[in-house]
């Protein structure tokens, strides 16, 4: 294969997974939690092209783009959430919703 | 015989069960109708056992009866037994006889009570569990009727239980009666151990192979039994605190029965001391020194109840005095005439008290002479009979025991006897202080304020007059049934069970009544004297005497302060870091695990979401590390 | 791992762009405090991934990255964004809170372990990348997979989607009267 091998393409994929759960866990702002969330199914998205290429198997391919369309839907119910969520002028803060507290 | 026997047991029983069980549906005077009624009847069945016994020749009267095998393990073996001889017989009838009067006087005297129902099942079953004592046949038997005796004591002195001094002198008569039934159960399981048998003929055959230990050890523990019970030096504290219980009882219990269970145990036990002399000797000097200091008390005491209670404890000491030195009869004797003419005078008390409605100090009364002459004629008859006056019982009675010491004719029974005549010049001192006091002079201005009033109905006054009334002829001429070494009836009724160790000639027994009659007589000049013609004052009384002889204080200090501080220690000990920290703190500890695991569910998605990061993390580690 | 050659140079210089465009844009997508920006820089990402993704030879794939998600999902994004607008919350700025630390410490841990496995050659498995041909990812062969071989996954995501629009609808509406959902005090 050109370029670099696998292993260099699994690395960038690692990178923006965990570049993604670390925006999940610090931001507050449900919206850039949404987008935090994308970059890691991208990453993930990466590593299945990329293993699908280094075994060169088709069915990654497949994979990555379900998840492509699952990512899609969970953006519009997430939005729809949000959306209603600001209709009912709350605060756009996932910590202000701790009503499970023990 | 023995059909009679056990019915005479099981009627008080089936009287307590009675009332118990038809509780408020009958009315407070059927309740004492029933009590009452049953002790008649089973004073009536003790006369049927008795005229059968006298059929019988002497050799021939003793029998016992076993219901059924109480307890058996391995060889030993109880059963449910009792045992109808001369001894048990003559306990019975005095039992049933001045029971069943005493139960009478309460119909009047609790009439109008609130638990009047609740007095007269204790007052049957007190009666069936002195009865179980006297006629108990194997000493298993004996000691459960000792110690169902010692709870109907403190059912009927802690009777009126607001009163907190009747509830702390329940207790203090209760828990001072259990060290006597704990020696008492150690002396037991002696007996078993090394005779195999509670059994009376069992142990009295074997006893005389057992080493001079273990038989002192066992009479010992059964005197110790035998002092609590009967209130001697120094189990004696509990018996004037227990004139908080109604007078009846006083007069039932604490007077004429449960008191001078010591005696019979003595007598019924009487081989063993034997084999014991030391212990004997013991008991005679016990005897002796509570019958002084006991009268030496009754001079300063205020309480009408408690002069005639320490008169009590002083005449038990003369009893014991004689079952000490082996003068069984006369004992024996002196228990009969004694439960006459004490429960005289604190029936006769009983009735000043209810008439003054309640009062019980001597220093308020006076004059009642006039007033309640009918009570004052009973009350001197009684107050003569202690005092051993002839011809009344009392003479006949003591003088014996006191002649008795003399038979011995041995320093130690000098001492005793002089004594003993000490003894008889204070009790006519304190009988007729109180008597002066109460019945003489003027009247004070309590009684004029409250004059005694009249009974509420017929029937209060006459079972309270009668009853008086016949133990008053009961206490002049019931000891017309002995005289000194001329007429025995009693001494020989007794004689198969309890041999007399002692008999006294006619001449010992005539400087015995001399000098008792004498020294009674100057008694009685005395507080003639002081309290009557009121020719000198009275002296002051003496702290120690006040404090009867501060007993109660060395008590308090031997026992209730180290027991307390024991206790305080423990608590802090033990109780607070082992008891508290385990128990409570592992509640304390789950409670707070569980607070701080609630910390966990905080509620945030963000928290929850780095808690799965770092599972992971973790996760991928220990996959890393295994792989 | 480096093989020097013409078309390689040009591939690993590409690669390189495109990696760091994608990490850079990554991290900024979670730094930046305005949403909008954020979105923008999301945007930035998938474009570079469409570039990693044709060096993978997976075109259709590429393709669809950018035709869906850049174009319709992020779209999407911008509107709802440009609808609700605000300022989000400013992540870097201050004392850092006890669990930033934590987060920043679990995620790096994640990522050392990842790479270390990665390096570790996975056990072998990571040692040759096969040979492909010349159909490898083009839409005739994902078109050819999904009508046969995966079949049911194409079924399935098309029911998603649906699921997905419907459910989407039921939050847009304005129907029902809710009663006022309350808010805790939440902990900082």
């Amino acid at each position: 294969m050109l370029g670099p091998d696998t292993a260099a393409y699994l690395i960038v994929a690692a990178f923006l997974f965990t570049t993604g759960a670390l925006g999940v866990l610090i931001r507050r702002n449900p919206l850039i939690v949404l987008l935090s969330l994308e970059i890691m199914l991208n990453g993930a998205n990466l590593a299945l092209i990329a293993f699908s290429r280094h075994f060169a198997n088709g069915d990654g391919q497949i994979f990555a783009l379900a998840v492509m369309a699952v990512a899609a839907s969970e953006v519009v119910v997430g939005l729809g959430l949000i959306v209603a969520m600001a209709r009912k002028n709350l605060a756009l803060d996932v910590d202000k919703f701790s009503s499970l507290r023990g | 015989m023995n059909a009679a026997a056990w019915t005479c047991l099981l009627l008080p029983l089936a009287s307590t069960v009675l009332i118990t069980v038809l509780g408020g549906a009958i009315s407070r005077r059927t309740a004492g109708w029933i009590s009452t009624l049953s002790s008649g009847a089973a004073f009536a069945a003790a006369v049927v056992v008795f005229v059968e016994m006298l059929s019988r020749s002497p050799e021939d009267r003793s029998e016992t009866s076993t219901a059924y095998n109480w307890l058996v393990a391995g060889n030993f073996k109880v059963g449910f037994s009792i045992l109808t001889d001369p001894l048990s017989v003559f306990m019975m009838l005095i039992v049933t006889g001045v029971g069943s009067l005493i139960v009478a006087y309460s119909l009047g005297y609790m009439d109008g009570d609130d638990e009047e129902r609740r007095y007269f099942a204790y007052m049957s079953l007190f009666v069936f569990s002195m009865l179980l004592l006297v006629q108990g046949g194997n000493l298993l038997f004996l000691l459960i009727g000792w110690g169902l005796v010692g709870l109907s004591s403190y059912l009927l002195i802690g009777f009126w239980h607001e009163r907190p001094s009747a509830v702390a002198a329940a207790k203090k008569a209760f828990i001072m009666n259990a060290v006597g039934d704990a020696t008492m159960a150690l002396a037991f399981f002696l007996l078993i151990q090394k005779t195999g048998s509670l059994d009376f003929e069992v142990v009295f055959a074997k006893a005389g192979g057992l080493s001079q230990t273990v038989l002192v050890l066992v009479a010992l523990g059964l005197l110790g039994g035998a002092v609590a019970k009967s209130a001697q030096l120094p189990l004696q504290t509990w018996l004037p605190d227990a004139m908080e219980g109604p007078t009846p009882v006083s007069a039932l219990i604490h007077a004429a029965t449960m008191v001078t269970a010591g005696v019979y145990l003595i007598v019924r036990t009487h081989p063993l001391f034997e084999l014991a002399p030391n212990v004997q000797d013991t008991a005679a000097v016990l005897g002796t020194l509570t019958l002084l200091i006991a009268g030496l008390i009754a001079l300063v005491q205020t309480d009408i109840k408690r002069v005639i209670a320490y008169s009590t404890m002083s005449q038990i000491g003369y009893m014991f005095l004689g079952a000490g030195i082996g003068a069984y009869a006369n004992a024996m004797f002196l228990l009969m005439a004694h439960a006459f003419f004490k429960a005289l005078l604190f029936l006769g008390a009983g009735i000043v008290i209810h008439a003054l409605g309640g009062e019980q100090d001597i220093r308020k009364m006076g004059g009642l002479r006039k007033l309640m002459p009918k009570t004052w004629w009973a009350m001197l008859v009684g107050g003569l009979a202690l005092a051993g006056m002839p011809p009344l019982s009392g003479f006949f009675a003591k003088d014996s025991i006191i002649a008795a010491t003399l038979g011995r004719e041995d320093w130690f029974g000098y001492v005793l006897f002089a004594a003993a005549i000490a003894g008889t010049f204070l009790t006519g001192l304190y009988t007729f202080r109180m008597l002066f006091v109460v019945f003489g002079g003027e009247q004070s201005a309590y009684v004029r304020e409250h004059p005694p009033h009249a009974a509420r109905d017929r029937l209060v006054e006459w079972s309270m007059g009668l009853t008086v009334a016949v133990l008053a002829v009961l206490a002049a001429f019931g000891g017309w049934i002995q005289f000194a070494n001329v007429w025995t009836p009693i001494t020989d009724w007794l004689r198969p069970v309890a041999e007399p160790l002692v008999e006294a000639t006619g001449g010992q027994e005539a400087i015995a009544s001399i000098c008792a009659v004498a020294f009674g007589l100057a008694g009685i000049g005395v507080a003639w004297w002081i309290y009557s013609a009121r020719r000198a004052a009275a002296p002051r009384a003496w702290a120690v005497l006040e404090h009867k002889f501060y007993f109660d204080e060395l008590y308090n200090g031997l026992f209730y302060w180290p027991a307390v501080a024991l206790s305080r220690v423990l608590d802090w000990t033990v109780e607070g870091p082992i008891v508290n920290g385990s128990i409570v703190g592992v509640a304390d500890l789950t409670r707070r695990a569980g607070g701080w695991f609630r910390e966990l569910q905080t509620g945030l998605v963000r928290v929850y979401a780095f808690a799965l990061a770092a599972g992971l993390a973790v996760l991928i580690l220990v996959f890393i590390a295994v792989r | 791992m480096i093989v020097a050659s013409a078309g390689n140079v040009l591939v690993w210089a590409v690669w390189v762009a495109a990696a760091f465009a994608c990490l850079g844009s990554g991290v900024a997508v979670i730094s930046f405090s305005n949403p909008f920006y954020s979105a923008l820089a999301l945007i930035g990402n998938l474009g570079s991934l469409a570039v990693l993704y044709l060096l993978l030879s997976a075109e259709f794939v590429a393709a669809a990255q950018v035709l869906v998600y850049a174009g319709a999902v992020m779209v999407m994004f911008l509107f709802v964004i440009a609808y609700l607008g605000g300022k989000a919350d400013t992540p870097w700025t201050g004392q850092l809170p006890a669990q930033t630390i934590a987060a920043i410490v679990a995620s790096a841990a994640l990522l050392v372990e990842i790479v270390i496995v990665i390096a570790g050659q996975a056990d072998g498995h990571l040692s040759k990348a096969a040979e492909i041909t010349d159909a490898f990812g083009s839409p005739s062969q994902i078109g050819q997979l999904f009508l046969t071989d995966q079949l049911l996954a194409f079924e399935l995501i098309s029911v998603v989607l649906l699921v997905a629009a419907v459910g989407g609808v039921i939050l847009g509406s304005h129907s029902r009267e809710q009663s006022p959902v309350e808010t805790d005090d939440a902990r900082a």
